[in-house]
């Protein structure tokens, strides 16, 4: 069975949707910078939930972002889609921070103010940031989230694919959205795995990640799904894997365990040789540790023949439950317009594993197939692989 | 030293949340990662913490570290060498 | 495909007790876990950063693996609402109480949704599909979904469960269900779906699971799914249900008039994934050849969780 990308939505530090996006990674124009607000390097969505509210005529409620910017993609995504009681349709979204976006800032506002009232506040869940968005797109019946730290994403992805190949539904919006959050901010600086100036990943001096926020997501739809709507395929979506580190909470394994499982059984459900592979999209976050072990793992799978690669988080951070979706734009992106996308901030390669990733926009005679990798927290890691139509 | 030494043992116990471990288990000059108490790396950012907002020391890097974090005697030595009201 | 193991840590004394959902009362308006002994589950060196949720939910994945001896299951999957939330809020003080100075790491390195499941794969050395899924009430029942699709694609065994906790702090269950009577508890469910047909009697099947989110009419919901499993409403014995709304109970009612209804929330107390108590309660129901309740007919049971009005959770089981 084949599974068609028909749809894609994005919203990063560098652009509110994939038009503006695209036109940032081929002029190699980072999102990040040095946030006023949290003296940090940061990749911040250049829209105020204000706004987003206002552009689509949403309730006066206190949304939470996360629901707001997987909007804005999700919107972008469904484009003219409809729905049809004939075509069974389903949303699975993904997302780290959920409703924590509101809850710290009521928590937080509590501990200043006794006289402050917060728990009528608290009822923001993972998965009511996803029925929110359910909600507007019109979307009943399988609604689910998935959270499985900054694999979240592509796991989403994952599951979509798995509900049509397993015939329960015939269309699904896929996808993730994380917004900063002084949690997520605070936590990674105390792990002491946070770069104080723009990330480097796979670089030998590279001293950590850059955070960022934003959403992306894609509608995939079976045949017969497009016999109904009439939809232009973008892309295949030809394999998948998800696989266990089982190493440590937080750390890689020296030897990239999970990550070479991952790759290497998404090929097999793809049924493509490591070498058919035209590009692969990092999770690269530009800490010692991924990419280092992810490095290994490139090896373990394609051996002396590693293709053209790249992180893209020096564009946009590392926007975690949101990182596997927009990586995954950004391979249908360079499936269609035929090139392999830069690593910035590059400059020499890791000495024990000597890779070299690309470091310029460039366009190739044919990008047919893609990888895309996101590795979490828990040993969490996911491979898919993006094809030509 | 000795009360230096007591007192760091019960801010590991405590912040570490080493359940069965009384200070009088743990031997000054033993390692503290590896064999015996099994830490690891978050661990050892718990050190650092420890060092830095009780006792007003840094660790600069990873190489440092590892010198530092050796046992209780080789933190509290670089308690007593980096802050004067240690001396 | 069979449900070969199952193990459970509530406010009720359900771990290892076979035969509870005999001896069960309903719970008073307060109440507590009836915690085991975790040391003898987990080892001090990884039993020291637990909070309750992390130890209740490896010590039923340990007794789950013992029940089976089936040591690395092909997938973990785990139904979650709110995840560690001890973690979240610990980690939210520290922030709050920060000077300015470093922060102690720990808290915030689990507090991730995911370190539940993360974590027994830690234990388990287990290298295999690892998913958590994270839809508030019907978080269990879509990584049962995800359980069957696992035995579909190939898996021999799967480990699935639930767990949610209990941080009044940071969730307000009141504000989210706009119910009076809620006793909110929490618990940690597990259970081994297999393909491989038990030895020894009665064997209990996994037949189907709904996941309905947004819908209008939970009772055309509940008669499409039984429609589409070619069943009818005379079919179900027993129906196990958890809800907070009068009007759905008076519907349920109507609608299964001769079919034995039982209140499980009032057995299990109130948190997102009791429809996995539920599931428990039920297997142990069906594994007696008479129950002291419900008598020695039943042999197909479903478990109807509304817990939240405008989502529906449907798993049914059968003898």
């Amino acid at each position: 069975m084949k599974l068609f990308v028909t749809g894609i939505g994005i919203v990063s530090a560098i652009g509110l949707n994939v038009e503006e996006n695209f036109h940032s990674l081929k002029l190699s124009t980072t999102g990040i910078s040095r946030s006023a607000g949290y003296d940090l390097m940061l990749g911040e969505v250049n829209l105020s939930n204000d706004a987003i509210i206002k552009k689509y005529d949403l309730p006066e409620e206190d949304f939470s972002r996360t629901s707001l910017l997987g909007l804005v993609a999700a919107k972008e995504a469904w484009g003219e889609h409809k729905i049809d009681t004939q075509n069974r349709t389903g949303l699975i979204s993904a997302t780290t921070v959920g409703g924590l976006d509101r809850m710290e800032k009521y928590y937080f506002r509590a501990q200043q103010d006794a006289s402050f009232n917060y728990l009528p506040h608290m009822t923001h869940d993972n998965g009511q940031t996803t029925e929110r968005i359910a909600k507007v797109l019109g979307i009943k019946g399988y609604i689910g989230t998935i959270s499985t730290a900054c694999s979240s994403g592509a796991n989403a992805i994952l599951q979509g694919a798995r509900f049509i190949e397993g015939g329960k539904l015939d269309r699904v919006i896929v996808g993730g959205t994380d917004p900063l959050s002084l949690f997520n901010i605070k936590g990674f600086s105390s792990l002491m795995i946070y770069d104080q100036n723009l990330c480097k990943p796979f670089d030998a001096s590279r001293n950590g990640l850059n955070l960022g926020e934003g959403a992306a997501f894609l509608v995939l739809e079976n045949e017969y799904s497009i016999s109904i709507t009439g939809s232009n395929p973008l892309c295949l979506l030809s394999g998948w894997n998800n696989s266990t580190d089982a190493f440590h909470q937080t750390a890689s394994s020296a030897d990239g365990k999970g990550a070479t499982l991952a790759m290497t059984k998404a090929l097999a459900k793809a049924k493509i040789p490591a070498q058919d592979i035209s590009y692969i999209n990092a999770h690269g976050t530009g800490t010692e540790n991924n990419d280092l072990s992810e490095s290994v793992a490139l090896i373990n799978v394609f051996g002396n023949h590693i293709p053209p690669f790249s992180s893209t988080k020096g564009f946009t951070g590392h926007t975690l439950g949101a990182a596997g979706a927009i990586e995954a734009v950004f391979c249908v992106l360079a499936i269609l317009s035929d090139s392999v996308l830069p690593n910035l901030n590059f400059s020499s390669p890791i000495k024990t594993t000597r890779l070299i990733p690309e470091t310029t926009f460039r366009s190739c005679t044919n990008v047919e197939h893609v990888l895309s990798n996101s590795f979490g927290f828990g040993g969490n890691c996911t491979s898919l692989i993006f094809s030509k139509a | 030293m000795e009360d230096l030494k007591n007192k760091l043992k019960e801010q590991i116990i405590q912040e570490l949340n080493l359940e069965d471990i009384r200070p009088e288990d743990i031997e000054n000059s033993d390692p503290l990662f590896g064999n015996g108490l099994q830490l690891d790396s978050i661990d050892a950012l718990e050190l650092v913490v420890i060092l830095e907002n009780n006792y007003d020391v840094r660790i600069p890097d990873e190489t440092v570290g590892k010198e530092v974090l050796y046992s209780i005697d080789t933190m509290a030595a670089y308690i007593v060498k980096n802050n004067p009201a240690y001396k | 495909m069979y449900i070969t193991a199952s193990s459970t840590i509530s406010h009720q004394p359900t771990f290892r007790n076979k035969g509870f959902s005999s001896e069960l009362i309903e719970l008073p308006q307060s109440s507590d876990v009836f915690h085991p002994d975790y040391a003898s589950f987990i080892p001090t060196v990884n039993r020291r950063r637990m909070s309750d949720v992390l130890k209740m939910a490896i010590t039923c994945t340990t007794d789950c693996i013992e029940q089976t001896g089936r040591k690395q299951p092909g997938a973990i999957i785990v139904g979650t609402s709110m995840g560690c939330n001890t973690f979240t809020k610990k980690f939210l003080d520290k922030i709050n109480a920060s000077k300015g100075g470093l922060l102690s790491p720990t808290s915030f390195t689990l507090s991730p949704h995911n370190t539940i499941a993360g974590q027994i794969s830690l234990l388990l050395g287990n290298h295999n599909y690892n998913m958590t899924h994270t839809q508030n009430s019907l978080s269990f029942e879509q990584a049962l979904i995800d359980a069957i699709m696992c035995i579909k694609d190939g898996c021999n065994t799967v480990l699935v469960g639930a767990a949610d906790e209990h941080e009044g702090g940071l969730y307000s269950m009141d504000a989210r269900l706009n119910s009076n009577d809620i006793h909110h508890t929490f618990g940690a469910s597990f259970f081994i779906i297999s393909t491989t047909k038990p030895n020894t009697p009665p064997s209990i099947k996994l037949i189907e699971v709904g996941s309905f989110g947004l819908m209008i009419d939970p009772i055309q919901s509940i008669n499409d799914f039984l429609n589409s499993n070619e069943l009818s409403v005379k079919d179900i014995d027993l129906v196990l249900y958890s809800n907070s709304h009068q009007n759905t109970l008076l519907e349920l009612s109507k609608f299964f008039k001769e079919t034995k209804l039982f209140d499980i929330q009032k057995i299990s107390g109130t948190y997102f994934t009791n429809s996995a108590f539920a599931m428990h309660f039920g297997v142990d129901v069906l594994l007696q050849k008479e129950h002291a309740f419900f008598g020695q007919n039943i042999k197909r049971v479903l478990i109807c969780n509304n817990l939240i009005s405008e989502n529906l959770g449907l798993i049914f089981l059968e003898k």
